[in-house]
């Protein structure tokens, strides 16, 4: 394949950040059907249209996603892109990887695909940009028999859990995200490997409420470490951190001087419920108030840590905004016990009931929340089989979330309202 | 299930092949037995696409299915 002249992408180039344009022609060196990549690109530019089909039936046999068929449509102009597939393999559980697990890999992808690579997809697998449709199968059987590995989710399948890195290297995690994570892959490889759903599906596990996997924004079902007891508070330490002998957030903004630790002010002030305040040269919280916001846990990992009844709450219904804008999933579950002790019973039992109402109800290409929003919210947790609670309520008073059944109220709707009106004047 | 099995894919492949568009998702194979739960036609298509009568075309978020040939037909024209 000739190299391409391509002078609108070379402007990319000269910004201040590092450009894809450099690093695909730098791959072109040895992968020559990189040129076509640029050379697609430079004309979808030129023409402000995209040339790339829309889906394909690409896959490999008995799989029905993690294979994302990509071809041009103009391949006799950039033959080297005809078939340009995608393939997402799954990461492992907290993307922990030897050095010689990824070279493999790489191995790999040089010889099956074009060598361009994305870590990470949004649902974390690792993205392997670029490759023949008779590559497919021989890819395939490499990385499952060599290696071990497989292939992650696509279409309208269970997408591949992700989880944070846990009990592995942090004491916060509530529960074993990894271990969570590991259990339900291995259960559910029938919805992650074939179609089930009216669109994608993902389930993502933090190990608190620091979220680093971003579930909240980003998952189905969001799995959210937490504790139901008080957050432990080291009193000697906490001291330590007002004497200047203890780094506050560990010492991750001590690049610049900020001056004095002020617990009042970078503490007890920003905490959003206001349930924190020193007492006695103390510090004191209501834990009853606490909404796991997590700023003092953080600013002061060595005097305060999560309580130790721990467990999760299970959020319903986030997703990125291609309709009706972007949505944090809401609460459903304030918390629940998340044990391999009972092979995550409450938490399998809970996505099925999800997955069996919403394949029945959702729409077409609907997400789960964007079923729950157009049901409602009393409809949703009623079919859910969970009680209604103030934390369901996303603004008491000017939006309530919750109503009431004539059947659940005590003397039902009817009432004398001359009798009511003698009480309550209108 | 009101239909058996091979009932139920036999009218799985007539809808596939008497809809107007090669690609169909599986909630429109739902009206093929109204009694079946959407797990079972879900279950039943996959097996399909095992056994080569229906192929799945994926846009990469989405997965529908088809018969393979009609879908050849339109990715080739």
């Amino acid at each position: 394949m000739a190299k391409r002249e391509t002078p609108l992408l070379d402007q990319l180039e000269t910004g201040p950040w590092p450009s894809f344009v450099t690093d695909i022609k730098r791959q072109a060196e040895t992968k020559p059907e990189c040129w076509d990549i640029l050379g697609i690109l430079e004309l979808s530019y030129k023409d402000r249209i995209t040339h790339w089909k829309h889906g394909g039936i690409v896959g490999v046999f008995g799989y029905g996603g993690g294979i994302v068929g990509r071809y041009a449509d103009v391949p006799e102009l950039f033959p080297g892109v005809e078939h340009f597939h995608t393939i997402r393999v799954a990461q492992p559980a907290s993307k922990y990887y030897s050095t010689s697990n990824l070279r493999q890999l790489m191995a790999l992808w040089e010889k099956y695909g074009s060598g361009v690579t994305n870590f990470h997809g949004s649902t974390g697998d690792i993205i392997l940009l670029g490759t023949r449709t008779e590559n497919l199968e021989p890819f395939f059987w490499d990385l499952t028999h060599d290696m071990g590995q497989d292939l992650g989710g696509s279409g309208s399948n269970l997408r591949t859990p992700a989880n944070c890195i846990g009990m592995s290297r942090c004491e916060w995690a509530c529960y074993d995200t990894e271990e969570a994570c590991h259990e339900l892959t291995l259960k559910y490889q029938d919805e992650i490997h074939r179609p089930a759903f009216p669109y994608k599906f993902k389930f993502k596990f933090s190990g608190c409420p620091n979220d680093c996997v971003a579930a909240i924004a980003r998952s189905d079902i969001s799995v959210i470490g937490t504790w139901r007891d008080n957050i432990r508070i080291d009193q000697a330490a906490v001291k330590e951190y007002i004497a200047g002998n203890y780094a506050p957030n560990g010492g991750a903004h001590s690049g610049r001087d900020w001056g004095k630790f002020d617990i009042q002010k970078e503490v007890v002030e920003l905490c959003p419920t206001q349930c924190m305040w020193m007492e006695g040269g103390e510090l004191k919280i209501d834990d009853k108030e606490c909404t796991r916001c997590m700023h003092c846990i953080n600013v002061m990992p060595r005097a305060l840590r999560p309580g130790v009844d721990t467990g999760a709450s299970i959020c319903v219904g986030a997703k990125a905004p291609i309709l009706d804008g972007a949505q944090f999933s809401t609460l459903i579950l304030p918390f629940i016990k998340v044990t391999k002790d009972n092979d995550f019973e409450e938490l399998t039992e809970f996505i099925e009931k999800v997955w069996d109402w919403w394949m029945e109800v959702g729409k077409n290409r609907e997400r789960v929340g964007e079923t729950m929003q157009r049901v409602g919210l009393p409809t949703f947790l009623s079919v859910m089989g969970v009680e209604p609670i103030p934390q369901h309520v996303k603004e008491p008073r000017s939006n309530p979330y919750i109503f009431w059944k004539e059947e659940e109220v005590e003397g039902g709707f009817e009432r004398d309202i001359d009798e009511f009106r003698a009480k309550h004047k209108a | 299930m009101a239909l058996s099995k091979d009932e139920l894919k036999n009218a799985i492949e007539e809808k596939a092949l008497q809809s107007p568009k090669p690609q169909l998702y599986i909630k429109d194979f739902y009206a093929c037995d109204p009694d079946a739960k959407p797990r079972d036609i879900k279950n039943v298509a996959n097996e399909m696409v095992r056994e080569g009568r229906l192929a799945f075309w994926s846009s990469g978020s989405t997965t529908m299915y088809g018969i393979p040939s009609r879908i050849q037909n339109e990715e080739g024209a």
